[in-house]
């Protein structure tokens, strides 16, 4: 994997026209692995008529190797699991945010990912400034960890605490007799302490929560002026991430008004567990990609690939992972490409604008009455 | 956005509406009753006004196949002969005598947001019945509700002290639980997980008026012509399977599981024709059923071969099961055969008792009533041919029950 750990190793994480061409030879590097490795994902290319073994690793590699290596979407990975290297060489496996257990796909992280992560989240996260070596308080609107959960956004709250030497920790969902219940109040009686401290204080979590919690907060009145330089971190999937989108500007202005936070220091992440890659928002809050993600968008009849500004299938790509076939894959969601320069933060990568999700995932709704109006139209 | 007292306020401005809301439903409540000969003519008008064109371009923009066809089934369903046959066949001749029809009070209705014009159409039942009407916008909803709704308010200005309109997320369940405090009813529509969250929500003394989510199916006995094909084929393709009342199982009356692959492969042509000629416009479904076809075929690749009892046609699927229950399908072509033996029936179907609605029937003339008997004893509120399982008809309950009724209660008054 020289390759994989050349790329994760560049120094310019939004370098995209750099590193085209080592991304590239990672990506075949990782397919070839993947292809002799893992039976299914064998089976799969062979199927689709794609051998990456007749594409030379050092000659040209062609243009369009990310377009033709075969894409594999995230239902699949909930409908069984794949793995490509022995179980006891996956320290970590880390499966989707299903509510019900069901539906979840189930991903191994290599020890080399790992690296390669803590590299990546390094650069990505130098970018806007989230790394400090003075200590801060965490508040983290999440999963207090435990041994019953495995899922990735637990893992990422938790390791994002990291990102200076942490002080303390509250967890808002807080593991009782067997199940997860939001505790507000411990987390305000909590707030009022910090407000007094000399350190920062940084929120990190499920958007949907931090939320719930300033409007809690505003209809008790109860404000607070967090000390200078604290930051509120989100994340925690891209459901709830399109889900919250309408509440930005109400969110920046409670964030504002309640806690004391300007929009500059409410810091917005994503990634998915199929595509462990972190992306962070811009100033503008647009999600720019880093040189460890290409994003294909493809057309929703022909998964052909189209052009910046067009309504597609996100197709997702990464050679960080070696222990789950995951280096091409395609979520449920809609999405755009839009050029950087659209941006006008300054950074040229392109971003990525998630606007829907793929329809219906349920039966629709049929109301008397109203319900007459849909059959009559079927 | 916001609607309260006839006037459009910001989101941000929730918390100060709903804390001046008590006071003044109370005082609403204290005055003269709704007109509901007003409401009548206020909805007929908005009805000619969405027919005249005025709100096409709005319409257009939809997610939805047929916008222009939908705009002409809601003219329809607001225009006053419309509306007065629902008044007069769901609460027919109740208030007499001592008897009084009257409101429930304050209906809080949560809308799904996977319908267009369900948001609207809520607040028309509930001020029909004469009640003050709490509406919580579904997320996805666009401004084309707000538009409508303010538009009545516009053409019977009466009605403003009966709308209010909140853009609430689901996320904020305070402001929810106090929408929910207000209110003598709360309509809630969805699937399981919705109706739950609203039972949580729910102060123990408010009615809880559940539109659940309702599985449907057909049931084929005996002899079937080729021309009974078609029409579940028809159903299948232009309902997409996503109403309550579409089709998700076909069950056959045999224990032969030879019978339904004889079946499935006649069927198979039959459906993948009809699929066809009835394709989605919207990208998010057209991104499913692509999404989902490319995912059968890279399993067919890792399984080795196709499973025999997935017969796959383009754009459609029939997958013939070795089990009995009924459960949702796929949806959008994709549909399930299972055997279901008549002596079978009860315990199969109420093990599904709750989801029970629709039930579209082939079979021979004499096993007619018997086996309509039979399923209406299960707990099935509709029994049909399956040309006919989403159609309806004037004066038919809904889920086994009458919507306006559940809008109202009863008030004796003896001297």
């Amino acid at each position: 994997m020289k390759y994989r750990n050349k790329l994760f190793s560049y120094k310019k994480p939004y370098d995209l026209k750099a590193t085209n061409e080592l991304l590239k030879k990672a990506i075949l590097e990782n397919c070839l692995y993947q292809y002799k490795n893992c039976k299914e994902y064998r089976k799969i290319l062979d199927g689709m008529g794609f051998d990456p073994q007749k594409i030379g690793t050092n000659s040209d590699i062609p243009d369009n190797i990310l377009e033709k290596i075969p894409v594999i979407p995230t239902m699949l990975f909930k409908r069984m699991k794949m793995f490509s290297m022995p179980k006891w060489k996956i320290p970590i496996k880390a499966t989707s945010s299903g509510t019900s257990g069901k539906n979840v796909s189930e991903i191994g992280f290599d020890a080399g990912a790992l690296i390669c992560g803590l590299k990546m989240v390094l650069k990505v996260g130098g970018e806007r400034k989230v790394f400090s070596l003075t200590p801060c308080h965490y508040v983290i609107m999440g999963y207090q960890p435990h041994k019953s959960n495995k899922t990735a956004v637990a893992k990422t709250a938790f390791g994002a605490t990291l990102f200076t030497p942490c002080l303390s920790r509250t967890y808002i969902l807080k593991y009782k007799n067997g199940k997860y219940l939001p505790d507000f109040d411990g987390i305000i009686s909590r707030l009022k302490t910090l407000e007094r401290s000399s350190f920062t204080c940084r929120f990190m979590g499920f958007p949907a929560y931090t939320y719930f919690l300033l409007k809690i907060m505003e209809e008790k009145g109860i404000k607070i002026k967090l000390p200078k330089g604290s930051k509120i971190l989100l994340g925690g999937g891209w459901k709830q991430f399109y889900a919250e989108q309408p509440d930005k500007s109400e969110f920046y202005r409670l964030s504002k008004e309640i806690l004391g936070i300007n929009e500059e220091n409410i810091i917005e992440f994503f990634g998915a567990v199929e595509h462990p890659v972190l992306y962070c928002d811009c100033k503008k809050h647009h999600f720019h990609v880093p040189i460890y993600s290409r994003v294909l968008i493809r057309d929703v009849d022909t998964l052909k690939p189209l052009g910046y500004g067009e309504t597609g299938l996100v197709n997702l790509i990464t050679p960080m992972v070696k222990a789950t076939p995951v280096l091409s894959v395609m979520t449920d969601d809609l999405g755009i490409l839009h050029k950087g320069e659209e941006c006008g933060c300054g950074n040229s990568s392109p971003y990525l604008e998630i606007v829907g999700r793929v329809a219906p995932d349920s039966i629709k709704t049929c109301a008397a009455g109203a319900a007459e109006m849909l059959e009559k139209i079927m | 956005m916001i609607i309260a007292f006839g006037k459009r306020f910001k989101s941000n401005e929730q918390d100060k509406i709903l804390s001046l809301m008590e006071d003044r439903i109370n005082k609403t409540l204290s005055g003269k009753s709704l007109d509901i000969q007003k409401v009548i003519n206020a909805i007929d008008a908005l009805g000619k006004e969405i027919g005249s064109g005025i709100y096409d371009e709005k319409i257009k923009k939809l997610p939805i196949d047929d916008p222009l066809q939908y705009k002409d089934m809601a003219v329809n369903m607001l225009s006053k002969e419309a509306l007065e046959t629902k008044l007069k066949t769901e609460l027919g001749e109740v208030s007499q005598g001592n008897t009084k029809i009257m409101p429930l009070g304050v209906i809080f209705h949560i809308a799904a947001g996977n319908m267009e014009g369900l948001p609207a159409y809520c607040m028309a039942e509930g001020l029909l019945t004469g009640n003050i009407n709490i509406l919580k916008l579904p997320q996805a909803d666009n401004d084309l509700s707000v538009e409508i709704i303010e538009r009545l308010i516009a053409i019977e200005p009466n009605l403003a002290d009966y709308i209010y309109v909140f853009d609430t997320p689901s996320s904020d369940i305070r402001g929810m639980e106090k929408m929910a405090a207000l209110s003598d009813g709360i309509s809630v529509w969805g699937g399981d997980e919705a109706v739950l969250a609203v039972r949580r929500l729910a102060p123990p003394t408010a009615k809880l008026i559940e539109w659940g989510h309702k599985l449907g199916f057909a049931y084929i006995s005996g002899e079937y012509k080729e021309s009974d094909l078609s029409d579940i084929a028809l159903h299948i393709a232009v309902t997409k399977q996503l109403l309550c009342s579409s089709c998700q199982v076909i069950y056959l009356d045999t224990e032969d599981m030879e019978e339904l692959y004889t079946f499935g492969k006649r069927f198979l042509p039959i459906l993948e024709q009809a699929v066809n000629v009835h394709s989605s416009n919207s990208i998010g479904t057209r991104a499913n059923i692509t999404l989902r076809s490319y995912t059968d075929m890279l399993w067919s690749f890792i399984s080795d071969k196709n499973s025999p009892d997935m017969l796959k046609g383009k754009g459609c699927s029939v997958k013939i099961c070795g089990d009995n229950g009924l459960e949702l399908s796929p949806m959008l072509g994709n549909v399930l055969v299972k055997r279901l033996p008549r002596k079978n029936i009860v315990p199969v179907l109420r093990k599904s008792k709750g989801y029970l609605q629709t039930a579209g029937l082939i079979c021979s003339e004499k096993d007619k009533i018997e086996l309509c008997r039979i399923f209406a004893q299960c707990g099935i509120t509709k029994i049909t041919t399956p040309k006919e399982m989403s159609e309806t008809h004037l004066g038919e309950g809904h889920d086994g029950e009458y919507a306006l009724r559940r809008y109202t209660r009863i008030v004796n008054e003896y001297f």
